[in-house]
């Protein structure tokens, strides 16, 4: 049984990153505008600082369900992705107008959003780190719940217009539903067996379908469905997807690239939690038939809808729904033969994450960087920043010769997304369906084969106009350096990350997150090399754009 | 029948607990005020805190019990936040009407 201080000992980065997350909190509020400039610098220094712990830490083998590698994976997985969008983040709460109000003549602190913003930011990724990290119900929801009420001040904080409260309000109403929803899911599943910790609840799993009973009890299988729809919100999958669009309009674009990642991450981290308390290799029946149809639902509804929509971000949002399906068919094809990266659903699920993310992130970092110039309606378009971020279709007609670096990016980001090979996405779509296939779910994959084609409609429509696209209105124009902070060099990480793991470092990436759900060999007493090793493979993951990245972060972080 | 009623067993507080769940969701579907649909997802924990608490009395362990202190805590933090946000809006168009607010749609 571990003590207090062994749990504590495995939680070193998400204590690095509260105690970070309250020095941004701190410097935001200083009164020398020097250290207030520094805000987001101490944000990135805790999230490499976490990620070295993180790694230092190495790989739990104590973990009640074996998952310690998944563990260790996702929470490296959230930092790399975090570094980025840090980037992409950067300038957002230093070009509001209720910065400049409060940073003029006198400092008032009281109207300061600075260090709240990155306050927040490191805690939504605290959240994630520790819902990875989970061994107990209790503490899954409480991380689940750090995940998310942090995005909700995000998005109403980063723009003075309504239609961002609106977007935040909307978001928290649903979030509010669905944390009931797998709450009352959790409540269940101690219903069912008497206790909140992963180790326990699984073992009377096993009892109960060994002594015949029912395999599980159909109280067991009721909370861990609810528990499932209840974080269908956080992934944005179908029954809780309605949200995604309006919200993803509404926020600032560099924090719509946040909620499209981040929150994804930390659902999918907990739906391989909860449904290894069945044993991802046995789900039964019921839930098959569940995750088959959310996954088909999702997918399909996402892909239609983004196909109909002429707002960027729009089509964004239902695409990172119809991304959402993909992993949800992951989740249901078990873990396959050990040692056999083909075969192995949920690993598929955790490296299609990381592709979803670059070519997600590199969109919404190039569309960040971007202004209209038109407004379709007469309305008032322009965030907090004065710029004009809903983009249309037309905006992106021949960026590639005006900016070939955005250009590019943008090009890089749909063919990843599409999952065209050589790049990230196709890696991921490839062993997810290789997943799929060898669970023998054949009509699944005709159907996720079908989407993908329906995806190429509008990614490729993008692809295309940024080349020899015509616009009949002004295109949009690239904002000045001062007010893209450092969206650029994010969008160039993302791309070049997008592009570098569909190669030769994606392999040891895919090898991380097949490894993940292996077994670590001995516990760390025992041999204490066995577990270094280990540690040292996850250490591996992503080598160079990981490199990249801590290059990038040095270079990037805006200078005053 | 009547003995049945008169002590009350497992099955009477979770069907409480899941009338009150049930309950919650309804009204937050069929509300437009942005209060009364605040106080149904509050409604919802509330089934869920009243299912807890019978299970931890089942099976004759505190975790449940425990899990209810920390589901009233994330109550609080998120009625703080709801309020703030609702207020938020309200300055923008004096009404708490969820219907008013379309800005978004597509």
């Amino acid at each position: 049984m571990p003590t207090i201080a062994d749990k504590l000992a495995g939680l070193w980065p998400e204590i690095v990153m509260l105690l970070g997350a309250v020095a941004c909190l701190a410097a935001g509020l200083s009164a020398s505008a020097r250290t207030r400039r520094l805000t987001p610098w101490i944000a990135g220094g805790t999230m490499a600082l976490a990620w070295i712990f993180a790694l230092w830490t190495g790989i739990d083998a104590d973990h009640p369900l074996g998952l310690g590698g998944v563990v260790t994976y996702v929470k490296c997985l959230v930092l790399v992705l975090g570094l980025v969008l840090l980037l992409v983040c950067a300038g957002v709460p230093e070009g509001l107008k209720q910065t400049a109000a409060a940073e003029g003549a006198r400092f008032d602190p009281g109207l300061s959003v600075r260090g709240e913003f990155y306050f927040f930011f490191l805690l939504s990724i605290t959240g994630v780190m520790l819902t990875a990290g989970a061994t107990d119900l209790v503490w899954l929801f409480l991380a689940l719940e750090l995940t998310s009420l942090p995005t909700y001040v995000m998005i109403a904080m980063t723009r003075d217009r309504t239609v961002a409260h609106e977007s935040a309000v909307k978001y928290f109403f649903l979030g509010a539903l669905s944390a009931a929803m797998f709450l009352y899911g959790f409540a269940l599943i101690y219903g069912a067996t008497g206790f909140t910790e992963f180790g326990p609840i699984r073992d009377a799993v096993a009892v109960s379908s060994e002594t015949g009973l029912s395999d599980p009890s159909p109280l067991m299988l009721m909370g861990i469905v609810l528990s499932v729809l209840g974080l269908c919100f956080k992934v944005a999958a179908v029954p809780m997807h309605v949200y995604t669009a309006d919200v993803y309009q509404g926020a600032a674009t560099p924090v719509t690239a946040f909620l499209a990642v981040v929150p994804k991450v930390a659902g999918f981290a907990a739906l391989i939690m909860v449904l290894h308390l069945l044993g991802l290799d046995r789900l039964p029946e019921p839930v098959l038939y569940l995750l088959g149809a959310i996954g088909v639902l999702t997918m399909t509804v996402g892909n239609v809808l983004a196909f109909v929509q002429t707002n960027l971000k729009r089509v964004m949002a239902y695409s990172s729904v119809a991304n959402s399906g993909y992993m949800m068919l992951g989740l249901m094809a078990g873990l396959g033969v050990p040692g056999n990266a083909l075969g192995n659903g949920p690993a598929a699920v955790l490296f299609f994450l990381l592709a979803y993310g670059f070519g997600s992130i590199g969109a919404f970092a190039v569309i960040a960087a971007l202004a209209a110039q038109r407004s379709p309606d007469g309305a008032d378009h322009t965030d907090a920043t004065g710029v004009a971020d809903d983009l249309e279709y037309d905006d992106l007609a021949g960026l590639w010769w005006r900016s070939p670096v955005l250009g590019g990016v943008m090009l890089v980001s749909m063919l990843t997304l599409v999952g065209m090979p050589p790049l990230s996405g196709f890696m991921g779509k490839f062993f997810l369906i290789g997943g799929v296939l060898n669970a023998g779910f054949y009509g699944l994959v005709i159907v996720l084969v079908i989407n993908s084609a329906i995806s190429a409609g509008y990614y490729l429509r993008i692809a295309m106009l940024t080349f020899f696209g015509e616009s009949s209105s002004a295109p949009a124009v690239i904002l000045p350096e001062g007010r893209r902070g450092p969206r650029v060099v994010g969008a160039v990480i993302a791309g070049i990350a997008g592009l570098l793991i569909g190669g030769l470092p994606g392999n040891s990436v895919v090898r991380n997150a097949r490894e993940a759900f292996e077994p670590v060999p001995a516990p760390a007493s025992a041999e204490p090399e066995t577990v270094q090793a280990a540690a040292d493979e996850s250490t591996a993951s992503a080598p160079a754009v990981a490199r990249s990245q801590a290059a990038g972060l040095a270079d990037a972080v805006p200078t005053p | 029948m009547l003995l049945a009623l008169s002590s009350p067993m497992l099955s009477h507080y979770l069907l409480t607990g899941a009338v009150l769940f049930v309950l919650g969701l309804v009204g937050f579907i069929s509300r437009r005020n942005m209060i009364q649909m605040f106080l149904c997802t509050e409604m919802m924990f509330q089934g869920v805190v009243v299912t807890l608490v019978a299970f931890s009395a089942f099976h004759g362990n505190v975790t449940g019990q425990t899990f209810v202190i920390f589901v009233l805590t994330i109550a609080a933090a998120e009625a703080a936040l709801a309020l703030g946000l609702v207020v938020l809006l309200f300055r923008h168009r004096r009404t708490l009407d969820a219907s008013a607010w379309s800005a978004l749609n597509g």
